[in-house]
């Protein structure tokens, strides 16, 4: 028995699990059911499936500055974050091209295509590259007045980002408990007071049993990869949801999965995504803080850290 | 009186007297050589019991933990009875018996020993282990 108090339930289109260790079990449970209960709030504010959600009346909005919450801000400056960190590879502003490749509801459980048949159909590998109109960058986040500036039409999906950003607001209000660990579909965020090292098992794209074991006592890790959400489109062509922001295609470069380790989960996802979009022969230059990688051919590559992971982070 | 035959009265009381002296050094030099004899004799016995390793004192106490290490192990009462009996009213028995104790107190001390190991949890049970947390799983988001 850990003692912590456990929380897993549907969100993001996946499993958040929660885990909170506090000197009080009673008040841990409180805690994590809390915690669930902001996630679920979160989600329905931040998802592009929801018509109704804050995000989606965001991006219908035909006004260039448009009031916003200071969740919805948050996004805003993380997407930008991610553009700015990743040189344009990891774009949060593709969401025509996401639903022009198929991805137009969310995917929820529906089985995807297994990875080996994947790969098996679409040959071609090529590195991704940025897109050259940056849309990234047209967006602007006003926080004291609480406004979110872009040209109409251009429009933010939370995506991975998402889930990286509410790790890490999560985890902010559980910094100063025992130990703690909030898993938003694969964008981890642990910590806590005791120092205590985390196992935290990387799994197998291809279905298989965890393929590597990392341990962290205070960081975040998130793994970006092409297996999860895969499809036959429309057109019969093979597709997944990410994308080469150069082509506007599903990137398939050689990396079928990138695992990174970073001080913020927001900033591990956009690690993992950038490693996998640059192919590799480049992937590991986007884990400073180490990580893993799986080529097409089920080879495994453990990236060792250059630098430790600083004890403070900042969210941007 | 005749000063000479007072003279010779006074040297026979001398010899008598010289007499009874030496008489008495010879009893006392007997009884001292005796009772010195009798003191190593003794010591001499102590000494051999000791150095042989039969000492009585633990000859006593280890037939009676014989006798209780017999017990632990469960034999019948009669047996016990028999065995007890034999010890009290046999010294030669009670001393070829000897040897019996010293087989048999190791499991006197063992079951003796069992109430540390018993009592051992204790301190781990006062000392708090931080909990191992739980692993968690990162896979494609």
């Amino acid at each position: 028995m850990s003692g912590e108090a456990h929380r897993a339930f549907r969100c993001f289109g996946g499993t958040v699990t929660i885990h909170l260790l506090a000197s009080d079990p009673g008040e841990g449970e409180a805690l994590a059911a809390t915690a669930e209960a902001r996630l679920l709030d979160a989600h329905d504010r931040l998802s592009r499936f929801i018509e109704e959600s804050e995000l989606s009346r965001l991006n219908r909005d035909p006004r260039p500055e448009v009031p916003v919450s200071p969740l919805m801000s948050s996004l805003a400056n993380a997407a930008r974050m991610a553009g700015a960190r990743s040189g344009g590879l990891v774009d949060a502003t593709l969401i025509g091209e996401l639903e022009r490749a198929g991805y137009r509801d969310s995917l929820g459980d529906r089985e995807p295509l297994p990875l080996a048949e994947a790969l098996s159909r679409h040959e071609a590998r090529a590195t991704a590259r940025p897109s050259p109109a940056r849309r990234w960058s047209q967006v602007q986040v006003d926080e004291e007045a609480g406004t979110v500036t872009r040209p109409p039409g251009v429009r933010l999906d939370g995506g991975g980002i998402a889930k990286g950003l509410l790790a890490d607001l999560l985890a902010a209000t559980l910094r100063g408990h025992r130990a703690y660990a909030v898993d938003c579909c694969g964008d981890i965020r642990v910590g806590g007071s005791t120092d205590k090292r985390r196992r935290v098992l990387v799994g197998d794209p291809f279905g298989g049993e965890p393929i590597h074991e990392l341990r962290l006592s205070e960081g975040a890790a998130a793994t970006s990869g092409i297996g999860r959400r895969c499809w036959i489109g429309q057109d019969g062509r093979l597709a997944h949801h990410i994308l080469d922001p150069g082509s506007g295609e599903p990137a398939f470069t050689g990396v079928v999965q990138a695992t990174a380790i970073a001080p913020s989960a927001l900033l591990a996802e956009v690690h993992a995504k950038a490693a996998l979009l640059s192919g590799p022969e480049r992937a590991s230059e986007w884990l400073p803080h180490g990580g893993v990688i799986v080529l097409d051919g089920g080879e495994v590559e453990v990236v060792h850290a250059e630098r430790p992971l600083p004890r403070t982070v900042a969210l941007r | 009186m005749d000063p000479i035959r007072q003279h010779e009265r006074r040297r026979q009381a001398q010899r008598r007297l010289g007499a009874q002296r030496r008489r008495a050094g010879l009893l006392r030099g007997r009884v001292v050589a005796c009772s010195l004899i009798v003191f190593a004799f003794l010591w001499g016995v102590v000494f051999v019991q000791m150095a042989t390793g039969n000492d009585p004192v633990l000859s006593a106490k280890s037939r009676t933990a014989g006798a209780r290490s017999s017990r632990h192990k469960g034999g019948n009462g009669s047996e016990e009875a028999a065995s007890e009996a034999g010890g009290t009213t046999e010294p030669e028995e009670a001393e070829s018996e000897y040897a019996e104790p010293e087989y048999a107190e190791p499991e006197y001390a063992e079951s003796e020993y069992a109430e540390p190991e018993y009592a051992e949890p204790e301190p781990a049970e006062t000392e708090y282990v931080e909990p191992e947390p739980v692993p968690v799983e990162t896979s494609q988001s």
